[in-house]
């Protein structure tokens, strides 16, 4: 019998602010402990809060075979790959002398404005072992700014966010930027005419999620997805690139999937200059299906490993935002809450906080509107690019990607 | 129980949770799960900042409120403090789940149950689908150093069909849910079930693209519910008001904020997922009118927040696990009931968009629907289906254009899911209403 452990610990400070002052410090320090047995084809799961001993989970999971769940393929193994991707976590003493010092700047620099939420510095460990040979540490430890900006003469919940995603915080460039960003607050400027703009966003997460569902190894073989059938044909912009993307620069999540996949390179293209080329998988769908498999499988430290969603990115392949825009004005997607995709691919969301962005700097605040489009046009003609984040000082590995849609007021 | 240090307020969140996750994939058993974990939340208060820790060994639980005691500065006075002061003390033990509990039920029969409504999904449109039986039983405890004691539980279940459905080049995703309190409950669904996956089928096979605009809105009791949650219930959550005096004069108790025949309820005290017979300060659950006949009544509270803002506590910190602090929740949260049939506030429409069931929403300046089944109505009746991106519309307007409320009125729950704000997702809510109508949505 086979035998495999997944175990992850969490530390972490935050400090909680109200009306831009520290009202709370809180600290965590949780394990998470899942167990999976193998024997004659069959899985059985286990897991439990808190550091259990792994007899018990053993224990439970041997009872959990009686469920007859089949799971006839090779474990991972043979393989050692311990990787930190942050030697010098901020501490819980530093973290609290960052914040209170952004905090005072932010009360004398920026009374008209209240800020409220956390900072955090989460250290995480995750460990994959299993009996045959699988060895998979993945160790980080990320700085998360997330300040909801207020603006005090305002009536709503929350008028925007200052954010920051990152394993170290340089306090020179997050005044550089959020000097530029808090002043654009309080310069208002019309939307710029057209009914077609230049559009940029730097966390698409309903474009994400929408090709993730098209994207779906066991939904592109069933027929269900808007793919299906598509291998191989050219569905978008030749310049698009997207990759299931397992990098923890990027994710902040394990390199491996639940299954103890190591990607070569941590990703696997599935649209290759704009060819549809693969589509994403575990190990149960890529056998059933008959697909390569890629080392998607998810799912909580003690549950089956199953296929759902999978990391996306799309790849950089523009460089020069203000020459792409040859003067014309653009609009930079601050806050967009509550959009979606139809099935088809129709797309439309309000733009609860938008910028005039220039292409290298965000040039006044636009009032809120409405922007559509379609996927086919989104990724096709409508395309402008996507392109480093030289200029936005928001966290790591973030790209700005740009598409031409349509504005209603 | 525990020794509280002086100068300090203290309380301790102690969280037992049984949970079973039983899933198929047609008709392949993929997981079943059955957990039982325990975690604690402590908190120190020295009357300027709070002192929170988290921690899965229970054994730790006096060690926790050691440390945390060492980096507060005792408060000779912390009893005087008003947030101190504000807080209810309770003692007892609320367990309206010892019988019938799910976790008494053997998993077998939970998979059986779950089983026995696959063939329903056996249709040609439904090319694949993956189903789920979930419950969560919880007990907690809550201690303070004001002498609060008491343990209490809530309990729910619930079956999710998620289909993926294909009728030619028409795909599209659905899903039908039952969510209930009682494991019986979810026993002899299958003519609910079996509706709703023809409800399904037929929206993906005949849904074509809306003409975007302008439209009056009728919401069915989903669709009211999240209206409700997204476009007023956070308003009402009073965090958000504290220091802020421009939201404080906007939402002044006493405006009219819409016709009289709005009534907007918070309570904690329905069955259901937002069932809290105590919040996760120890105060008692309670029912709050938020807005009664038109008017702003009331707001949600946590003990710090009635102290900020000197309103009556309501029973609304609430925290989504044991891994975070409470804050201002909803409960259940919904639009009463009015005196007016559905038939006739259809018949009365010439043109307009009914939204019967929603994927998401959300609640900023804008609030946002994202229909999953939308339909038109054309010379006072519900016609065909239509595919919706978003309505939205402004919460500062949008609850003076309500005209209309139905005599019919349900409340639900959402099996999986529940609510975000900021880093606590998902909190079970529950949420439902009457059938509502809106003269004025944008609808893309």
């Amino acid at each position: 019998m086979d035998k495999e452990f997944i175990t992850i610990r969490q530390k972490e400070t935050a400090v909680k602010v109200q009306n831009t002052r520290i009202n709370a410090v809180r600290t965590k320090d949780i394990v998470k402990k899942g167990v999976r047995v193998y024997k004659d084809g069959k899985i059985g799961i286990s897991g439990a809060v808190g550091d259990l001993p792994d007899d018990v989970l053993i224990e439970n999971a041997v009872k959990n075979l009686s469920t007859n769940i089949e799971y006839p393929y090779k474990l991972s193994g043979d393989r050692k790959d311990h990787r930190c991707y942050n030697e010098n976590p901020m501490t819980g003493e530093d973290l609290l002398k960052y914040s209170e010092d952004i905090l005072a700047v932010l009360r004398r620099d920026y009374p008209e404005f209240d800020f409220s939420e956390s900072i955090s510095t989460t250290e995480v460990q995750w460990n994959m072992k299993n009996t045959a040979g699988l060895d998979l540490e993945y160790r980080d430890a990320i700085i998360y700014l997330g300040l909801i900006l207020k603006e005090k003469k305002s009536a709503n919940l929350f008028d925007g966010f200052l954010m920051y995603f990152g394993r170290s915080l340089d306090m020179d460039k997050f005044w550089a930027f959020n000097r530029d960003y808090l002043a654009a607050y309080n310069n208002s400027v019309p939307l710029p005419e057209g009914d077609v703009l230049p559009v940029f966003t730097f966390q698409f997460n309903e474009l994400l999620g929408f090709l993730a569902n098209c994207l779906n190894g066991e939904r592109y073989a069933v027929g269900s997805s808007i793919f299906s059938g598509k291998l191989n044909e050219q569905l978008f912009n030749d310049k698009i690139v997207l990759k299931q993307n397992m990098d923890p620069i990027y994710t902040a999540e394990p390199f491996f999937d639940m299954e103890g996949t190591v990607l070569e390179n941590d990703s696997y293209t599935l649209i290759d200059k704009g060819r549809l080329t693969g589509v994403f998988t575990d190990k149960r769908s890529a056998d059933m299906y008959n697909l390569p498999h890629t080392g998607a499988a998810s799912g909580g430290y003690d549950d089956m490993p199953m296929l759902q969603g999978a990391p996306l990115r799309f790849d950089v392949d523009s460089e020069d935002i203000k020459k792409a825009l040859g003067g014309r004005p653009a609009l930079l997607v601050a806050v967009s809450s509550g959009g979606d995709f139809t099935a088809d691919g129709s797309f439309a969301a309000p733009v609860q906080v938008g910028f005039l962005f220039d292409g290298e700097r965000i040039n006044g605040k636009v009032p809120e509107f409405t922007m559509s489009s379609h996927l086919n046009k989104m990724l096709g003609e409508d395309y402008i690019g996507t392109f480093e984040n030289k200029h936005l000082y928001l966290g790591e590995g973030l790209t700005l990607q740009g598409f031409n849609m349509k504005i209603t007021k | 129980m525990y020794r509280f240090p002086e100068g300090l307020y203290v309380d301790v969140r102690i969280e037992e949770t049984y949970e079973t996750k039983i899933s198929f994939k047609k008709t392949a058993l993929q997981q079943q799960k059955v957990r039982s974990n325990k975690g604690a939340f402590i908190r120190v208060f020295d009357g300027d900042r709070w002192y929170y820790s988290s921690i899965t060994d229970i054994s730790r639980v006096q060690e926790s409120i050691d440390i945390l005691a060492g980096m507060a500065r005792p408060n000779p006075d912390i009893n005087n403090h008003p947030i101190v002061k504000e807080f209810e003390v309770n003692t007892g033990t609320v367990l309206n789940f010892s019988e019938r509990s799910v976790t008494d039920i053997p998993v077998e029969e939970k998979q059986a149950l779950l089983e026995g409504y696959l063939h329903l999904l056996d249709r040609p449109e439904v090319v694949h689908h993956t189903s789920y039986y979930v419950d969560n039983k919880t007990i907690k405890s809550i201690y303070s150093s004001k002498g609060t004691a008491v343990t209490f539980d809530k309990q729910t279940c619930g079956i999710r069909l998620s289909l993926d459905m294909a009728c030619g080049d028409k795909k599209d995703k659905g899903t039908v849910s039952k969510a209930a309190i009682y494991f019986d409950e979810l026993k002899n669904l299958c003519g609910f079930f079996s509706e709703q996956v023809e409800k399904n089928i037929q929206f993906v096979r005949e849904a074509e693209p809306v003409e975007p605009g302008i439209y009056p809105v009728l919401m069915g009791p989903e669709a009211t519910g999240v209206f409700t949650h997204e476009s007023f219930g956070h308003k009402s959550e009073s965090d958000f008001m504290v220091g802020d005096e421009t939201m404080k004069a906007e939402w002044a108790l006493g405006k009219t904020i819409g016709q009289d025949l709005l009534t907007i309820i918070d309570d904690g005290t329905v069955s259901g997922n937002g069932y809290t017979p105590f919040d996760d300060e120890g105060t008692r659950g309670k029912k709050t009118y938020i807005i009664k006949n038109g008017k702003l009544t009331g707001r949600l509270h946590s003990t710090a927040t009635s102290a900020a803002l000197e309103e009556p506590l309501t029973g609304n910190a609430r925290a989504v696990s044991f891994e975070f602090e409470p804050i201002v929740r909803m409960t259940t949260t919904y639009i009463e009931k009015g005196d007016r049939p559905l038939k006739d506030i259809i018949a009365e429409m010439d043109k307009g968009i009914f939204i019967d069931t929603v994927k998401h929403g959300s609640g900023m300046s804008t609030f946002t629907i994202a229909p999953a089944r939308a339909y038109k109505i054309e010379n006072g009746k519900i016609t065909k289906p239509v595919k919706v991106s978003v309505v939205t519309g402004n919460v500062f307007e949008t609850l003076a254009e309500v005209d209309a409320v139905s005599e019919e009125f349900e409340l639900l729950s959402f099996v999986g899911g529940g609510c975000g704000k900021m880093e606590q997702f998902p909190l079970p809510v529950g949420f439902g209403g009457p059938y509502t109508r809106v003269k004025r949505l944008s609808v893309q």
